[in-house]
């Protein structure tokens, strides 16, 4: 019934007692309605290549209806391999953890526009006050993302984990460009999801868990208690289905 | 499953009190025009995600961390005014600051004593180590009511007044009479859980923070169900979404009314 476009598998530091392994990450996603998941690996984030750590992702194939997400480093010279990898829709960015700057993945860009590749950049994993002392990873700029969306007008870009207030600052650039989108993984707040429609951009928001860091039901919630069934289906599946020719 | 059955899944399928609400003239984007709309706005949105009940209190409407005792004053009146829209429905919490420990045992004779205010919230004027917190400490004791105290562990390090789960277990150990509810289990981390391991006196809110996997099953195993109770921090947090942290854990259904419900009635000294 549902698309997630933001889920991961792998382990995260710190976080020994949440699910790992696709298939217990697939079960519970498919418990809230979720049947197509967009899956990313965890552990590419503190990875010395996450080339290299993309590896289980491509154990989707035994799976149906997941789609292996891969995270890419414009810096090693094994991207274009990680990039023509059969049947990748989506293509994710971490910059901060990665430690690049998008100006540094121009070639990639322009690839992922010839191919029609989209381009995810998870702007934060997770709530910054909530990191380890010693492990402190600052947002992406999204100045930084819309510079790159300025750049390529025929990219389509889809901000991952973007929060509540910078997605409201947001709300004008966004308008004006129809291509680029936002996960709602992190909008929290109180109606948050729906000032966002009401300001125009229902079809420009996309399902994301941010699985298994977060739970499934919370962020299904956010989108169905407060909108009606066409508005929240089209978030939850019709917009991502339209992207992804799904 | 169809969408309305999935609607469903996401409710609670009993009564819900919501220990940690603010009205919405303290965050979010509403603006509404006097304590009786914010009353019924907050209490739809509360409904909509099916929110029975919730403790109210205001930080004052710029928030400061340096509340005067008359912007306290100000911030406990509203939320009176608030409660008298739908006296069933919002429980009011008095908002004192340690900073002036005699003008806030004051307040909380005016509020708790005389109007019936149910809580004392104690916010980041001070820490909960700092012994300007004993008077008003002794005055929750003698009206049997709990003390709420904000408290994270933030990574870049906390704000000079900011408890931290620490100064909340020195304030229980000094104490051990009083009533109290850490809030932020998703702010304090695990090592927030552990510093309360050996403090029956505390409970933990669930407030605020992210719906981070794991930890609601974590605080369970080392504090015991008895000692969590749901909270939301709405309008910062979607009520929707905090409630879920719940409903979507890994625990036994017991143990969610427990949190949902039961243990906050106990604290509070309330039936229904």
């Amino acid at each position: 019934m549902f698309i997630d476009i933001n889920a991961w598998a792998g382990m995260w530091p710190g976080k020994p007692n949440i699910p790992s392994q696709i298939k217990p990450i697939q079960t519970l996603l498919s418990q809230y309605g979720i049947e197509y998941i967009f899956m990313a690996s965890l552990d590419a984030p503190w990875s010395g290549s996450p080339h290299l750590s993309n590896s289980i992702i491509y154990e989707t194939e035994q799976y149906d209806h997941i789609s292996p997400v891969p995270v890419i480093d414009p810096t090693l010279p094994t991207w274009p391999i990680e990039l023509d990898k059969a049947g990748v829709k989506i293509i994710k960015l971490l910059p901060n953890y990665c430690c690049f700057k998008l100006k540094e993945a121009d070639e990639l860009f322009e690839e992922a526009s010839l191919k029609g590749i989209i381009v995810m950049v998870q702007v934060r994993m997770e709530d910054p006050r909530r990191h380890h002392t010693l492990a402190r990873v600052p947002d992406v700029p999204i100045k930084d993302i819309m510079d790159v969306a300025e750049s390529y007008p025929k990219l389509k870009i889809i901000l991952g984990g973007v929060n509540t207030p910078s997605s409201f600052n947001l709300i004008p650039q966004l308008r004006a460009k129809p291509d680029i989108y936002l996960d709602t993984s992190q909008l929290d707040g109180m109606d948050s999801i729906k000032m966002l429609v009401e300001k125009g951009l229902e079809s420009q928001l996309l399902f994301g868990s941010h699985a298994p860091m977060f739970m499934p039901a919370a962020g299904i919630a956010r989108v169905l208690n407060d909108l009606p069934d066409e508005i929240a289906m089209a978030i939850m599946r019709d917009n991502a289905a339209k992207l992804l020719n799904i | 499953m169809s969408l309305a059955s999935l609607r469903n899944n996401l409710q609670p399928d009993g009564p819900v009190l919501d220990i940690h609400v603010h009205p919405l003239n303290c965050f979010g984007t509403f603006k509404p025009s006097s304590p009786k709309e914010d009353a019924k706005i907050l209490i739809a949105r509360a409904e909509r995600s099916g929110i029975t009940k919730m403790c109210v209190f205001s930080l004052y409407e710029t928030t400061p961390y340096e509340p005067t005792p008359e912007q306290c004053q100000w911030a406990n009146n509203y939320v009176l005014s608030m409660r008298d829209v739908e006296p069933d429905k919002i429980i009011p919490f008095c908002y004192v600051t340690p900073a002036f420990p005699h003008e806030a045992v004051m307040e909380i004779e005016r509020c708790v004593g005389n109007h019936g205010m149910l809580g004392i919230k104690l916010w980041v004027a001070r820490r909960a180590k700092d012994i300007n917190l004993d008077l008003i400490m002794e005055a929750a004791i003698a009206y049997d009511v709990p003390v709420l105290q904000h408290a994270w562990l933030k990574s870049m390090g906390n704000l000079a007044g900011e408890s931290t789960p620490f100064d909340v277990a020195d304030l229980a150990r000094r104490h051990p009479k009083s009533k109290i509810i850490m809030a932020h289990l998703n702010g304090v981390g695990y090592r927030g859980i552990e510093a309360l391991v050996n403090l029956p006196n505390v409970v933990v809110d669930t407030s605020g923070g992210d719906p981070e996997s794991g930890i609601l099953e974590v605080a369970i195993k080392r504090l015991g169900a008895k000692r969590i109770v749901y909270g939301s921090d709405a309008p910062i947090r979607h009520f929707g979404v905090m409630i879920n942290k719940i409903l979507g854990a890994e625990i036994r259904k017991t143990d969610k009314q427990s949190i949902l419900w039961n243990n906050a009635l106990r604290i509070l000294n309330i039936d229904h």
